[in-house]
């Protein structure tokens, strides 16, 4: 049997070359990829996501966790089945045009990957067109928003509208964040959720996917 | 352990002075002259008797005139650095020089009870707690007894102190009692506690805090505790309590030079009785009564660090006090005030700093606000480390290595380094969300969460039972 504490414990120590050594050794005792993906990897970084959100560990050192569940992912790739090769889904993030802050949207871009998602970065200044064909090309499930300025925050609501006129609003759940941003706005503008930070940022991504199924 | 060090490295970390040497000087003589032309009154005869022994002139039964080359004389032998030990025997503080340590104040009447918010006469109890919670604080070094209890015997209250305070913590304790033979008392449970007198006396863990009634009248039980003391080569500090504008001038050169006078009568009294017997003296002077409201204010800031340079000077170890404030709650004058006289004491290097969570000018006690000083001394231990500069910090290779677009937050340089960077524990630095979802609170309300925690989870060490039994033995002796 799988002893997921083990890996679970690693991802949150942050400790890489042991996160590796414990997937090679579940998948060499004939462990399920899949099991060892969900019930280890994403489970360490479910409790790192918690420990972070509670204030109980560093952003360097849960950017250290995400390191190791990457590398163990890795790994695991290769084995994964058509099924449970696609994690838990594709995630578009840039910051709206006219603003070139990224420090919080490369927070959260770090973040997403090691909860999971496999994350197609625009960078930051993003065209509302840009961010529409990202979506379709990728057929993304979710759409991240960052804004640091009052001023580029309407930008959020037109990215929203072109989703709109292309016919891609239903397709993707989007998320918007960043300092000025607030529930209000959010739901103003009709995205589907607000992250206050880059911890609960994550949580409300899974709770957007979860809530699809 | 605050662990804060004014001018630890020479010029290039945090250090304030106030008053220069030649003014130190001018101080110092003036305190020489009244000591010879105007003299103290001394309400003790073995006092009177060893001071005229060693030539000092007697008028009136008590009125005594000190030569100054009995002070002079009495510095070559008193220690300049002093050691004291915890409950256990490990030394934990080396008071002298420019090194702080923080703790309570002692004997408050009144606490404001963290789980009523209700202002109440303190009992035992709070005694209790109050150790236990300075026992698990990071920055508190020693410990008073915060209150005093209406609820035993009062004539045997500083024994019940002693107890509690032995039974609750093993930080050192600096203990305060009314009668000589309380402080007697207080001596014999320190010796049981540490196995003998001469172990006591290697391994000091307690200090007595005698109080003396004005810089140029000492009263017979300061004296009697100061002789005791001595002879046995116990620590103990001697503090006249001149107060401007009523027992001395109103200048704070004058209350000082009054002040001072009676400090050094101590001294050279202490160095008669037993050569190299340890002495603390007052770092705080020109105390004054406030003249509206006749309240001695403890914050205020002209009392504050022109003593602390002047025994600098004199070269002695000295009890300082900061972290107290004139306010009737735990509230933001109360913070304020804490805040500044703390961080007035640590730059310029105060040794035992007192009263640490101190209100209402030393009628009041409060365990929260003691939680929110120790957040303070926190800082204050991150503020007074020096900037270390080198290839490492500069890091030049690494930001050319990132360039101007990269970003170092997962870069191995932060993982390495990053907690050397100071983190508040009960300060809240969360955003708006953050802070609203963890229950929107106060810096007072998270004080007293904080202090419940500490009570329900801290246990000090205890006492061996044979030794807490021959403690308690002494406390109801009749």
């Amino acid at each position: 049997m799988l002893d997921i504490t083990n890996i679970i414990s690693a991802v949150l120590k942050g400790d890489e070359p042991e996160v590796k050594l414990l997937v090679l050794e579940a998948i060499s005792t004939g462990e399920k990829a899949g099991d060892i993906m969900n019930k280890g990897l994403i489970a360490g970084m479910d409790e790192v996501g918690k420990k972070m959100e509670a204030e109980d560990m560093f952003i360097p050192e849960v950017l250290m966790s995400a390191r190791a569940m990457n590398s163990g992912a890795q790994i695991l790739k290769p084995h994964l089945t058509e099924e449970d090769s696609g994690g838990i889904g594709v995630l578009v993030i840039g910051t709206v045009q006219g603003d070139q802050h990224d420090i919080g949207k490369n927070l959260v871009k770090m973040l997403m990957e090691g909860a999971g998602f496999e994350v197609v970065d625009l960078g930051t200044d993003v065209d509302p067109h840009k961010f529409v064909s990202a979506v379709r090309d990728n057929n993304a499930t979710i759409l991240a928003m960052s804004a640091l300025l009052t001023t580029t925050m309407p930008m959020m609501a037109d990215v929203i509208s072109a989703l709109n006129s292309e016919g891609l609003r239903d397709r993707v759940k989007v998320l918007v964040g960043g300092a000025p941003v607030t529930e209000e706005f959010s739901d103003e503008i009709g995205a589907d959720g607000y992250g206050p930070d880059a911890g609960s940022a994550v949580r409300i991504a899974k709770t957007l996917i979860s809530g699809e199924v | 352990m605050a662990s804060i060090c004014s001018n630890e490295q020479a010029l290039n970390s945090p250090f304030a002075k106030k008053l220069a040497d030649e003014q130190c000087q001018k101080i110092y003589w003036a305190c020489l002259e009244i000591l010879e032309r105007t003299g103290v009154c001394l309400y003790d005869q073995d006092a009177v008797d060893i001071l005229k022994k060693a030539g000092a002139y007697v008028t009136n039964g008590n009125r005594v005139r000190i030569p100054s080359g009995m002070v002079e004389k009495a510095f070559s032998t008193v220690p300049k650095n002093l050691s004291l030990y915890d409950r256990m025997g490990n030394r934990v503080m080396q008071v002298g020089g420019y090194r702080s340590y923080f703790g309570t104040g002692s004997d408050c009447l009144n606490i404001i009870d963290h789980r009523t918010g209700e202002r109440r006469q303190a009992v035992l109890q709070d005694i209790t707690e109050g150790m236990t919670v300075c026992d698990s604080l990071d920055h508190i070094d020693f410990v008073m007894s915060m209150f005093l209890p209406s609820d035993v015997p009062q004539e045997r209250l500083d024994r019940y102190e002693m107890e509690v305070m032995l039974n609750n913590t093993t930080k050192p304790i600096i203990y305060v009692t009314t009668e000589f033979s309380g402080c007697a008392d207080a001596v014999k449970m320190a010796e049981i506690v540490a196995g003998g007198e001469d172990t006591l006396r290697c391994r000091p863990f307690a200090a007595c805090y005698i109080n003396v009634t004005t810089g140029l009248r000492h009263n017979e039980e300061a004296l009697q505790k100061l002789l005791y003391l001595s002879e046995k080569g116990l620590p103990f500090t001697y503090i006249p309590s001149a107060q401007g504008g009523v027992t001395a001038p109103i200048t704070i050169a004058g209350t000082m030079a009054v002040n001072y006078a009676g400090v050094l009568t101590g001294l050279v009294l202490s160095q008669l009785k037993r050569e190299g017997a340890p002495f603390i003296m007052p770092g705080w002077g020109g105390n004054m009564l406030d003249m509206k409201t006749m309240v001695q204010p403890y914050a205020d800031p002209q009392k504050r660090a022109q003593s602390i340079d002047f025994v600098h000077y004199l070269g002695l170890p000295m009890f300082s006090l900061a972290g107290c404030s004139e306010s009737k709650l735990v509230d933001q004058q109360a913070a304020i005030e804490a805040a500044l006289t703390l961080f007035t004491d640590a730059l310029f290097g105060g040794n035992l700093v007192h009263d640490v969570g101190y209100l209402e000018s030393g009628l009041c006690g409060s365990l929260p606000q003691v939680v929110i000083c120790n957040e303070i001394l926190d800082w204050l231990s991150a503020f007074m480390k020096g900037i270390e500069i080198n290839d490492e910090t500069l890091a030049l290779d690494l930001i050319d290595e990132v360039g101007p677009d990269g970003q170092y937050l997962d870069n191995p340089h932060t993982l390495k380094h990053f907690k050397e960077r100071w983190y508040p524990k009960l300060f809240d630095r969360s955003n708006y969300n953050g802070w609203k979802s963890k229950g929107g609170k106060s810096l007072g309300k998270r004080a007293s969460e904080s202090v419940d925690q500490i009570l329900a989870e801290h246990k000090p060490e205890p006492l061996p039972k044979d030794v807490a039994d021959a403690v308690h033995a002494i406390v109801v002796e009749n």
